[in-house]
């Protein structure tokens, strides 16, 4: 009882640790690969309203729409980014979103020299679109790398985690297994034991059903109910000696 | 040898008769011929002298 009880309770403990370490790949490597995602999504979108106003605001109401979903994408983008390098752990990954920022406050500087040109020439998105052309592919490529890198981290934790997870289920077979062949043995000792006195108290009480007594030793002791039916047998043994010794008259 | 313990015996057969003795020898676990065997020691000289109350008892 003892040993399921322990058994159990490292069980519960390891169950417990196991859902920590996961948690902890959950909400701190994962977590990063996926705002690092959303912020890689943002990115291209706030991109996208780029071409939007050069392609499709020509007019002022289209321009101003065009122009605050461009900026609300930017803000977005850097928003998220900033959040991003302030929670990433890992040394290897962490210098990159300010690297990223760093690229992405030059282009935006060449977003606003190209939009004063686009207005300036009245949406000549040819003068414009030649000022920031290629621009977007540096900060792009930096944050292709972030997110690459983070997937990366997440699939190496995940996987020895895994291999982790494996071992100490190895080890709980092995000792749930040592367990089992150790609770047959005394199962089957135990069950030996006890057979082997059954027979011994058979051959007893063969013997007495035949008052065969001459050189009778009756050595069936303990502390159960089988060591007791023995005791009364020496009785019952003795009480037959006793009758074969009275004289007949 | 156990004089005194066979002696019991005797004396109990004289008075409660056979099955006296049987019942003596059922209660102490020790027949006669073995208690001519054994030694008359106070332990076995109370073993049966208890035996012998008992059976007085139950009468």
């Amino acid at each position: 009882m003892v040993i399921v009880g322990g058994l159990v309770t490292l069980l519960i403990v390891e169950l417990k640790s196991e859902t920590t370490r996961y948690n902890n790949i959950l909400q701190g490597p994962v977590q990063d690969a996926d705002a690092a995602r959303r912020i890689q999504l943002d990115f291209k979108k706030q991109v996208q309203e780029w071409k939007d106003i050069l392609l499709r605001g020509h007019n002022p109401d289209d321009l101003a729409k065009y122009t605050r979903q461009f900026h609300e994408q930017e803000g977005n983008v850097k928003t998220e980014t900033q959040t991003m390098a302030g929670t990433v752990q890992d040394p290897a990954i962490k210098l990159l979103p300010n690297d990223f920022l760093a690229a992405d406050d030059k282009l935006s500087a060449s977003y606003q020299s190209a939009y004063c040109v686009y207005v300036k020439e009245k949406f000549d998105f040819k003068s414009a679109d030649k000022l920031v052309r290629g621009q977007d592919r540096p900060p792009t490529d930096l944050f292709d790398k972030v997110v690459a890198e983070l997937n990366a981290r997440v699939v190496t934790l995940t996987a020895a985690q895994h291999a982790a997870t494996l071992r100490q289920l190895k080890i709980l077979l092995i000792v749930v297994g040592a367990l089992l062949v150790l609770d047959s043995y005394v199962y089957c000792s135990v069950l030996l034991g006890v057979l082997r006195r059954l027979a011994q108290l058979k051959g007893v009480s063969d013997r007495l059903a035949r008052a065969d007594i001459e050189g009778l030793s009756i050595d069936i002791s303990g502390n159960d109910e089988i060591g007791e039916i023995g005791e009364s047998m020496k009785g019952v043994a003795a009480a037959i000696e006793e009758l074969l010794a009275i004289p007949s008259h | 040898m156990g004089i005194k313990l066979k002696s019991r015996y005797e004396e109990v057969g004289k008075e409660l008769g056979p099955q006296g003795r049987m019942k003596l020898a059922m209660l102490t676990k020790i027949s006669s011929v073995k208690a001519a065997e054994l030694e008359d020691s106070p332990e076995n000289l109370r073993l049966v002298d208890e035996a012998i109350d008992q059976l007085r008892k139950g009468l």
